[in-house]
């Protein structure tokens, strides 16, 4: 196939007549999602890879608290036909457990790791999901949750610089301390997207 | 009929003579200083102009070190994760003395941009003791030098004494790292 848009178009009647998909999503004529169900996501990339999209570029993880689910998205890679496939699932975000892809995606096996050193998402099937990663000796929950708060674990782990305010005022000039903390606020507002 | 020879008129202690040595001895080192730089962040991107004939640090008799063990600058640059914070520690404690820190990039400092990471320390001087600090984001290569000779002058005027401070305070400057640490010892499955 030549056309790419064809390329697309033919990994969509793949998948949908195949499986109960639950959304497709054709981000454009390199990119494609599948939301589907935990259970077809190894049938799912058992039939991709054998149709040849061989690589596994990235697994990962994204946390929707507001719906409770932690959605897993494994990206596949085609070295003949030039298309992204993104296979997502959403799972139980207060015990998420899926069973590894090893077998199909050896190379997952660290992926899987730091999707649960980061996620705090369980592999069973991969002997080596929980053993650290890039967090050495972590002892907090799992730190790209959305619940985690960064700054207080920064401030509780990592002492602060004290300043003192021993500066001097020129004669004459007028302080700049109002300039100065309404660049702060402003700094801060910015910071949260422009609310209060 | 006394001797032409010479010889020195009063007889010296030996801490006095300890302090000549000492002052011979930081002659020569604060001309030839090896650095190990320890490229930890972006600020690194400051050091090769400085390397090269764009400013030319071998003018100052500096130059690059392979090993920490021959190095006497520890050139910190730039924001320190705990990952490496475990190896800067053993790195530093690797070296020999007398050896000097050098914090550059206000990560060291504050923890810059980072302060507010879970992953990235503020201060480094509260884990090892530093002797000059180049602040900026990132510092231009100008003051990269300056803190350079700064820290030749330091050693000039006997107060680049941040490893003495460490044997001092070792106590100190251990349980900083263990509070932000858990454990300094390096567990991974390269070293197990």
């Amino acid at each position: 196939m030549t056309n790419s848009m064809n390329n697309v178009e033919y990994v969509k009647t793949l998948v949908e007549t195949n499986f109960s998909v639950v959304a497709t999503d054709v981000v454009d004529q390199y990119q494609i999602s599948f939301d589907v169900v935990p259970s077809d996501v190894h049938r799912v990339l058992s039939l991709l890879k054998s149709e040849g999209w061989i690589q596994l570029s990235y697994l990962s993880a994204v946390d929707w608290i507001d719906d409770n689910e932690m959605q897993l998205v494994y990206i596949v890679f085609n070295w003949e036909k030039p298309v992204h496939i993104q296979v997502r699932t959403r799972l139980d975000r207060d015990k998420p457990s899926m069973q590894s892809i090893l077998p199909i995606y050896p190379g997952c096996k660290y992926y899987e790791r730091e999707c649960h050193e980061f996620f705090g998402v369980k592999f069973p099937g991969n002997p080596d999901y929980d053993k650290q990663l890039i967090l050495e000796q972590w002892d907090d929950m799992p730190p790209m949750r959305k619940d985690f708060d960064p700054q207080a674990y920064s401030a509780r782990k990592f002492p602060v610089r004290k300043y003192t305010n021993d500066f001097e005022q020129l004669e004459g000039q007028p302080s700049k301390q109002v300039k100065r903390e309404a660049r702060t606020e402003r700094i801060i507002k910015i910071g949260k997207g422009g609310k209060k | 009929m006394e001797s032409t020879r010479f010889s020195i008129g009063t007889k010296l202690s030996k801490e006095e003579i300890d302090r000549k040595w000492w002052e011979i001895g930081d002659f020569f080192r604060r001309n030839s200083l090896w650095m190990l730089m320890y490229c930890t962040g972006c600020c690194a991107i400051e050091l090769p102009p400085a390397m090269t004939s764009a400013y030319d640090m071998e003018r100052l008799g500096m130059g690059p070190m392979a090993t920490p063990r021959q190095a006497d600058v520890l050139l910190v640059t730039g924001y320190l994760s705990l990952k490496t914070l475990r190896r800067l520690i053993y790195t530093y404690e690797q070296m020999s003395e007398p050896k000097y820190v050098v914090g550059i990039g206000s990560c060291t400092i504050n923890g810059g941009i980072y302060h507010d990471s879970h992953a990235v320390i503020n201060q480094l001087d509260q884990y090892i003791p530093v002797d000059v600090y180049v602040a900026g984001c990132m510092p231009n290569t100008e003051s990269v030098m300056n803190g350079f000779v700064d820290l030749m002058e330091l050693i000039k005027n006997k107060k680049a004494n941040g490893w003495k401070d460490y044997h001092e305070r070792y106590e100190w400057y251990r349980q900083n790292q263990i509070d932000s640490l858990g454990e300094v010892r390096v567990h991974d499955e390269f070293h197990e």
